[in-house]
């Protein structure tokens, strides 16, 4: 499996990960341990607020608390640019338009098929 | 990044009505426009712990960064484009599925620490939905084989259509003469003989 090429958007399989073989130099090292000291600091205040004997309330994580204000809060931070707008056109107005019209025409259609008579009654559901 | 601690000898639902009332009581304004401004009691999460505007000097960046609990050289905010993300870290697109299963997380079927920050789309990442982990097999392996078969089944169904083969079959005989009278043909006359034979 040499050529192994992963799914796009997928990651390696961590055997053929070359981040496991290359990243050991000492200050890849320290910012391991870095990350390390981190998440035990969070350990440790989850762990004393999980034991704490008086405690009679949910266990409040900021984190959570941030993600969902960010997804929620997205409007202080919008800009109008070229990206925005047009995403913004593209689901926003073209759909409106873009339905009515094709609606209206199909329907306009079966409609003077109906005066003309010559529309097609057929016994099926569909249609 | 202490949490306040709220010890308070009262039960569950007594905490959320006592904040209530004690927000009325100690509002800015009068007990109405406390109640409708919405001024809680002291809750941890104050103004400086929530997400922010896009972190232009190094020094926004390193409060931004603790403030997420990340390291400094870790922290990478979304690009400023206007998308609506602020300063929220562009944290790897990687889904929980590829997280380690063995290990004690605080939260085992999120595979997350509490505190830990939280993917933008951590909803579509749950072990639910979305799953990044590496494939078994290569990606042209898995395209030529599904590819491969779905083109030879269409090419023999194709096949089947223009060469179909079936039992021989041919119109249903009948003896008597091909039932004369059951038909309705008349006794006194001699019918035709019908043979559907042949030696």
């Amino acid at each position: 499996m040499a050529d192994y090429r992963e799914a796009p958007l997928a990651t390696r399989p961590k055997t053929l990960d070359p981040n496991e073989y290359f990243n050991l130099s000492p200050e890849q090292r320290r910012a391991e341990e870095a990350r390390g000291a981190i998440r035990a600091n969070l350990k440790r205040q989850y762990q004393t607020q999980l034991n704490n004997p008086h405690r009679q309330e949910l266990i409040e994580d900021p984190a959570l608390t941030r993600w969902v204000y960010a997804r929620t809060n997205p409007y202080p931070h919008f800009k109008p640019t070229f990206k925005t707008s047009l995403l913004g056109a593209m689901f926003g107005v073209v759909p409106l338009f873009a339905l009515y019209y094709i609606f209206k025409t199909d329907r306009d259609r079966k409609e003077e098929q109906i005066k003309a008579g010559t529309l097609e009654r057929k016994f099926s559901l569909s249609s | 990044m202490d949490p306040c601690f709220h010890i308070q000898p009262v039960n569950m639902a007594g905490v959320g009505f006592r904040r209530w009332a004690q927000a009325l009581s100690k509002g800015k304004g009068s007990g109405i426009s406390a109640l409708l401004s919405g001024s809680r009691a002291a809750s941890s999460a104050s103004k400086d712990s929530l997400p922010g505007p896009y972190p232009k000097t190094p020094e926004e960046r390193a409060a931004a960064a603790k403030k997420y609990n990340m390291r400094v050289e870790d922290y990478e905010p979304h690009p400023d484009n206007g998308e609506g993300y602020g300063d929220y870290p562009k944290l790897p697109d990687r889904s929980q599925h590829e997280r380690d299963p063995w290990y004690q997380w605080d939260h085992p079927d999120l595979r997350r620490n509490w505190g830990e920050p939280i993917h933008w789309h951590f909803d579509m990442y749950i072990r639910n939905r979305v799953d990044t982990s590496p494939s078994p097999v290569s990606w042209s392996t898995m395209c030529k084989q599904l590819f491969g078969f779905i083109g030879f089944m269409l090419f023999m169904f194709y096949v089947g259509e223009k060469c179909p083969s079936y039992q021989p079959v041919a119109p249903k005989q009948y003896p008597f003469n091909n039932l004369y009278l059951e038909r309705g043909g008349d006794p006194e006359k001699e019918p035709e003989d019908v043979k559907n034979y042949e030696i």
